[in-house]
């Protein structure tokens, strides 16, 4: 890998390896699970099996209770079929490398990074996005109402995954006290840096969704 | 009420939660890559591999192989953009699809668009470029990097402040301290990333795009393309986080549109965050010089202050802080002089508090040293040379409470309980340290245009091209609306960031608030004014003849101090009026007026807060203590502790936020930002969120902001000063005097890592 210049995006030597190449050699290699949703699944084995040239497959995803058939490139990450295939456009790519903890999304209550998740993937998972947590009525979820209460945002970009890996936070029983909450969100990035309200907000929250 | 919404104080606005509050925590705002558009292609960028030399070729054929892509842009079918003019909205003067030199690390060879994101990627990776390649230079000392004097050779550095003769004060000054400092490279990293999606039908383009200045953005992209910029629009409602990387467009926002128009079908290109590193601006790294002389007693007699900041090969980028170290105490005698360093690299450009944030941690680690040499109290050295009026020209400060934020900082910090013997206070295994530092930001301010309309149910909505990044610009023009015409809140509605709107100055220099506040104020005033003249000079109503200054605006009434009053309804019926609405351009006095005209042209222009006959800048007292591992040398931050003063508060919640968030910024500043650069290929090493770190929530633990009531009715017409970034101009210095305290070892250069004090 040392000589290999090639970042995504970003215009290869003819002369280096790739990325791409070298994880189709390496595929029993202790790091692929960590990169696989990005890299494996367009290794030429996979697309020859894709029926037509985009590589469609037909993935169910049940999203805040929704049944939603659509036909996606393999390739497509859970955060991609969300935002540009369903239109809920809530969840949000702040890194696409499953750095920042913007695109966090709940699977049967679980935080997961929606980013470093294929959509194949997540079929048959009861996902929850940012527009599901509000009640029918609009009444809002105990957390959403709390980063309201608490200005627990500015920009309010990181807002929906860290309202839901907050409930995630606390469903784990990882909030009970501020160093808790703390250590527990801090891989949801907030350049506006609103975390001392943040963990306010979860403690606010908390309670409120133990009663309820 | 809770520690996130402070009631006000003298002189500050009702802490009202945001406007666009709800939305943000349901999903439903909308940022620039969330519009839904038909037939959509997505666009994906690839970048140099080298930072020096050409392009030989570019290899396309395995890219267009890939199922599901349209096209590739390149140099060799990008034809008749302008190039963009440095300086004015554009963030370089280099527009790379115009030819094949190589500026600098990851520029931008080639658009590939295709049907969706995966495909568009998968070919990117497969795009190959060979180069004829130059050796680089990344940075200060480099072979090839060339030195200039900033005076002379930049655009808004036009001297160097000196007063009287610095070398004799120094050579005679009974205490001396002669020491050197530097700022690293520091991306904004937004977690928005940066994208543009760029729709035509017929000859109209509309831009999505996040933007701190969709004027300039609109002109800009006009002028690239050649088109008329009535013809453009840009749309960027909410901006995710911007920090001044949004604020000067970039050449990519041309090159989508091109592509868009080539095509004849809507792009949307979202550029990764590797590639964001090096297709936007950054901080440039810095390094200072400062000498400092003072009598025993404490009073500064020299200072100083020489600075090197890097920039790139075409343009030559600085922002110059000695114009605000320069005035922020009595020196006796001042000598400075900035120089830059061009390099291979990328242009750089406005990051928070661009100029005070690099220049302010040298001077106030100065600061520091000096108190340390004279043994004394660091607040007391400040106090001893604390002054209402700058040195160079006498200037008096529109208001100044540095001192006072000091009192109340130090006194919630528990500034008297410190030990000041350095490495005396200890808790087990951790050394503990506490540093202090100055913030102080200049206040600026601009032509805004608003659109403030009034409905006979006592709804108003303003309508401004100004940009909501996260600081609550909506809400707080909002309360300046909402106050004159007695209005709750909830009748309130703000549209910002789109050019269908009447303009707004750029979203930096923390100019928002007061260049917009005061337009809104003047619309809404003058809509109270119309409302009282109907009222009193209609023939029958219960306030006819009354005297329109008697008069006062509540809950959809006109209301007379002895109870009379007429509903908002009542009166437009009689005005014969379905709507009141005013469209204000507010210029601030002392500015050429031209500058209105210029602001629809996509030029904006400040008074700064160091222009004039009185000199306006808003300060801050930051207290941070830090406590030091004895064993692994980890660094905490356990408190952090600041006072501020910036005019008139419009909204205690919004104002601590914005706050809180800069002084959070500034201990990534002190313990954690750099963006490292391999010095043989001039290339950053550490391009995404893992590698290049930023404060996360556990790295903050208590921290106390508190407001400090200030009136300054001379400042500006709404008597406010921004402070969007004052908050992280003291933190990193506060944090460098802390580690000095716990160890007795000067790391001057940022960041502070626990590397630096493995030998303390």
């Amino acid at each position: 890998m040392a000589v290999n210049n090639g970042e995504p995006g970003s215009a290869e030597r003819q002369s280096g390896f790739t990325r791409r190449g070298f994880i189709s050699a390496g595929a029993t290699t202790a790091t692929l699970p960590l990169i696989a949703g990005r890299a494996l699944a367009g290794t030429p084995a996979q697309r020859a099996e894709a029926p037509d040239g985009d590589g469609k497959m037909n993935v169910t995803l049940r999203v805040n209770g929704q049944d939603q058939r659509l036909g996606l490139d393999s390739r497509t990450s859970l955060l991609d079929a969300l935002r540009d295939h369903i239109g809920v456009t809530g969840t949000k790519k702040g890194c696409d490398h499953g750095q920042c903890g913007a695109c966090t999304v709940l699977m049967d209550g679980k935080r997961v990074l929606s980013c470093m998740t294929l959509a194949v993937m997540a079929q048959g998972q009861d996902i929850t996005t940012i527009e599901g947590l509000a009640r029918p009525d609009g009444e809002l979820h105990p957390m959403q109402q709390a980063f309201i209460d608490n200005d627990a945002f500015q920009c309010g970009y990181c807002t929906p995954g860290q309202i839901l890996s907050a409930i995630g936070c606390v469903n784990e029983g990882h909030a009970g006290s501020d160093a808790e909450i703390r250590e527990y969100m801090s891989g949801n990035l907030c350049r506006c840096a609103a975390y001392p309200n943040i963990v306010a907000a979860v403690q606010q929250a908390k309670t409120e969704m133990k009663e309820a | 009420m809770n520690v996130a919404v402070p009631p006000p104080k003298e002189n500050m606005g009702q802490p009202v939660a945001r406007l666009e509050a709800r939305s943000k925590v349901t999903g439903e705002a909308r940022y620039s890559a969330d519009f839904p558009l038909n037939n959509l292609a997505h666009g994906v960028l690839v970048t140099s591999a080298i930072a020096a030399g050409s392009i030989k070729s570019l290899d396309l054929e395995a890219a267009r192989a890939v199922p599901g892509v349209i096209e590739i842009f390149t140099q060799e079918n990008v034809k008749g953009l302008k190039d963009p003019k440095f300086g004015q909205g554009n963030s370089s003067s280099v527009q790379p699809f115009n030819g094949p030199k190589i500026w600098h690390d990851e520029q931008m060879l080639a658009l590939v668009v295709a049907n969706t994101h995966e495909a568009a990627e998968d070919a990117a990776y497969r795009l190959r470029a060979s180069y004829d390649e130059t050796k680089p230079s990344a940075t200060f000392d480099s072979p090839g990097s060339q030195t200039l004097d900033a005076v002379g050779n930049t655009e808004s550095h036009k001297e160097d402040p000196k007063l009287g003769d610095v070398e004799a004060a120094l050579a005679t000054a009974p205490v001396k301290i002669d020491v050197k400092y530097s700022t690293p490279t520091q991306h904004h990293n937004p977690i928005e990333l940066f994208s543009t999606t760029a729709s035509w039908q017929d000859d109209k383009l509309t831009i999505y795009e996040p933007s701190q200045f969709v004027y300039g953005y609109k002109n800009g992209v006009a002028e690239q393309l050649g088109v008329d910029p009535a013809n453009v629009r840009v749309v960027s409602p909410l901006i995710g986080g911007a920090f001044g990387s949004k604020g000067p467009m970039t050449p990519r926002t041309a090159v989508v549109a091109y592509a868009a128009r080539a095509l004849n079908r809507p792009i949307r290109c979202v550029v990764s965050r590797m590639q964001g590193f090096t297709t936007a601006t950054y901080r440039a790294e810095t390094r200072h010089h400062i000498r400092m002389g003072a009598t025993p007693d404490g009073r500064i007699v020299a200072y100083s202050h020489e600075g090197w900041e890097v920039t790139s090969r075409p343009d030559n980028y600085v922002v110059g802080g000695t114009e605000t170290t320069s005035l922020v105490y009595a020196y006796g005698a001042v000598g400075t002089r900035v120089q830059i360093v061009k390099a291979d690299r990328n242009t750089p450009g406005y990051m928070r508090s661009p100029p005070e944030t690099p220049y302010m941690y040298a001077l106030e680690s100065a600061m520091d040293e000096m108190a340390a040499a004279l043994k004394m109290d660091p607040v007391e050295f400040r106090r001893v040379n604390d002054t209402q009026k700058e040195p160079i020209k006498g200037r008096p400060y529109t208001s100044r409470s540095l001192m006072t934020c000091y009192d109340q900082a130090a006194e919630a910090f528990g500034w008297k309980k410190r030990n000041p013997a350095v490495g005396s206070m200890r808790d087990g295994d951790w050394l503990i340290g506490m540093g202090c530092s100055t913030a102080i930001y200049p206040t600026n301010i601009g032509p805004a245009a608003v659109r403030v309309r009034l409905s006979p149910k006592g709804e108003v909505r303003i309508e401004t091209a100004a940009h909501e990044i996260g600081t609550g610009i909506r809400t707080v023009a909002g309360q300046m609306a909402a106050e004159p015409l007695g209005l709750d809140m909830k009748m309130v509605t703000v549209e910002t960031g789109d050019t269908d709107f009447p303009p707004a100055p750029v979203a930096g220099g923390s100019n928002s608030t007061a260049s917009v506040c005061s337009a809104v104020l003047v619309a809404s005033n003058r809509i109270r004014d119309r409302l009282f003249r109907a009222a009193v000079t209609s023939n029958d109503g219960p306030l006819a003849g009354r005297n329109p200054g008697d008069l006062g605006m509540k809950g959809g009434m006109i209301v007379a101090a002895d109870g009379a009053s007429v509903k908002l309804a009542d009166l437009f019926g009689q005005m014969g009026s379905g709507v009141i609405e005013e469209y204000v351009e507010h210029t601030p006095e002392g500015m050429p007026p031209e500058s209105m005209a210029k602001l629809y042209s996509g030029q904006s222009s400040f008074k700064r807060g160091s222009q004039g006959d009185k000199i306006r800048f808003a300060f801050g007292a930051e207290f941070v203590e830090v406590r030091i591992h004895s064993r692994t040398r980890e660094i905490r931050i356990p408190r952090i502790v600041g006072a501020f003063a910036g005019g008139r508060i419009m909204n205690p919640r919004t104002a601590r936020s914005q706050l809180m968030g800069g002084m959070i910024w500034g201990i990534g500043a002190g313990l954690l930002e750099a963006t490292e650069i391999d010095p043989r290929a001039a290339r950053y090493v550490n391009r995404d969120l893992a590698e290049y770190m930023v404060a996360v929530n556990a790295d903050v633990n208590q921290l106390e902001v508190i407001l400090v009531p200030e009136e300054d009715h001379e400042v500006n017409e709404a008597g406010v000063k921004g402070v969007g970034e004052l908050g992280n101009v003291g933190t990193p210095a506060a944090i460098q005097a802390a580690v000095f305290h716990a160890t007795g070892k000067r790391i001057r250069d940022l960041p502070i890592r626990l590397d630096d004090l493995l030998n303390v």
